[in-house]
């Protein structure tokens, strides 16, 4: 009798040390991938940050460049558009888990980059544009912030790689399923920036 | 279908980002060892030295850290990649004060470029760092007056971002730890000497005591370490 009470304890106290140790397993896993999924938002908060800052540039430099090119009504139009179809975007964290959304996301924000190039290109044939302190300001914070945007994105794509890696390699991908870690969608290179699109005059 | 398509390209762009890590890190970025470094010998000795001296006065006074490094070519890379990752690789600027500049000329492309880090973007900004270049340095680039450029170039990024930070805490260390050792050493070679002369012989030629380590530079000037700075594109390029 005494004997058996003890082997009961012996086990009840097993498998009670074996949940413990599970747990806390369990917790350290789960805390790592709440870091990486803070540290994926806050990446992606500051290549929202520099989307904002060259959305925000725009209506200036539209105003600058039109004082001085009346008559390249298109180009402007077409930025315009781009700009609103940026703004009506739905920028929170949960459009990292949305492939489609996502894709939205850049498709919108390259093709208004497209457009911005272009409408530089325009100002390009304009000596006295050109020549204007103003528009050269602003064209530099422009350029600048085009630079940062590669550069957090570049920054995001990294972070956004530990954090995947973390979900879908054994065992972690387990703790990952069981708390609705999903992988989180990275930034394409972006194609067409370079290329200027065509316009018609 | 539609998922596998999508596993595929996800993987397909994962392998992407990890070659373009492996060449990213696996790199032949310039270690920069000074303050001003001039593969192209533009410049001479003492052009050079003037520049240290101004660099390193003035990292010693605010603990910012200005960098200016000139090439020859870029051979084709891009003006702005290239910058960021060997800013960002030397550290330049003090950790949590991201207080770095780097200038960078590639002379025969004849591109320009001041790398901003993160603590300096709020006084330093883009269009400042660019009439910086457009209003003094091309100008005088375009006369083939280097030095001038980059003299005057210097000053005026020194003097927008003075102020801004200030040397706390290497500054005093460093003079105290110098002191320290001055004594140490003083203290040291009278010892020794005693110990020697002890002997027969008491021939010491008294060195005292110079550096050798041109990185270092003594205690007197130049040279340059990075200070864990951190870089996020900000600043502007230029050409001539």
């Amino acid at each position: 009798m005494k004997k058996k009470t003890i082997i009961i304890l012996a086990i009840l106290g097993g498998i009670v040390l074996l949940v413990l140790l599970l747990v806390g397993w369990m917790t350290g896993i789960y805390n790592s991938l709440v870091k990486s999924d803070e540290g994926v938002n806050q990446a992606w908060a500051q290549v929202q940050n520099q989307y904002q800052r060259r959305f925000d540039l725009i209506p200036n430099l539209v105003e600058v460049v039109k004082g001085y090119t009346a008559h390249e009504k298109e180009v402007f139009e077409k930025v315009a558009e781009a700009r609103a179809s940026v703004g009506k975007l739905q920028v929170t964290p949960e459009i990292l888990n949305n492939p489609q959304l996502f894709q939205k996301f850049q498709e919108a924000q390259s093709q208004l980059s497209s457009w911005l190039s272009r409408l530089l290109a325009v100002a390009e044939n304009y000596p006295q544009l050109k020549a204007n302190e103003n528009f050269l300001q602003l064209q530099s914070q422009l350029e600048g912030t085009e630079n940062r945007i590669a550069i957090e994105r570049m920054k995001f794509n990294q972070v956004v790689q530990e954090y995947n890696i973390k979900v879908r390699t054994f065992p972690t991908s387990i703790i990952a399923g069981m708390f609705g870690f999903s992988q989180k969608q990275y930034f394409q290179p972006e194609q067409g920036t370079e290329k200027v699109p065509k316009v018609s005059f | 279908m539609k998922t596998t398509l999508l596993k595929i390209s996800i993987l397909f762009v994962v392998l992407i980002i990890t070659t373009l890590t492996i060449v990213f890190t696996k790199d032949d970025l310039p270690v920069i060892r000074a303050h001003i470094t001039d593969e192209t010998s533009t410049l001479s000795r003492g052009e050079i030295k003037s520049i240290e001296q101004m660099l390193d006065d003035f990292e010693r006074e605010s603990s910012t850290q200005i960098v200016v490094l000139m090439i020859s070519s870029l051979e084709g890379q891009s003006l702005e990649e290239y910058s960021y990752r060997v800013a960002e690789k030397n550290k330049i600027g003090k950790k949590g004060k991201n207080n770095g500049v780097f200038l960078l000329i590639a002379k025969e492309d004849h591109k320009i470029r001041i790398e901003v880090g993160y603590g300096l973007e709020g006084v330093l900004t883009d269009a400042l760092s660019s009439q910086i270049i457009r209003n003094i340095i091309v100008p005088r680039f375009r006369e083939g007056k280097y030095f001038d450029g980059i003299k005057n170039g210097i000053e005026a990024i020194v003097a927008v971002t003075k102020g801004e930070y200030s040397n706390e805490d290497s500054g005093d260390n460093r003079s105290f730890f110098s002191l320290a050792f001055v004594i140490f050493f003083i203290i040291f070679f009278l010892i020794f000497s005693r110990i020697l002369s002890l002997g027969k012989r008491s021939t010491i030629s008294p060195h005292g005591y110079h550096s050798n380590y041109p990185w270092w530079g003594g205690f007197g000037g130049g040279g340059f370490s990075g200070g864990g700075g951190s870089f996020g594109g900000g600043g502007a390029s230029g050409s001539w």
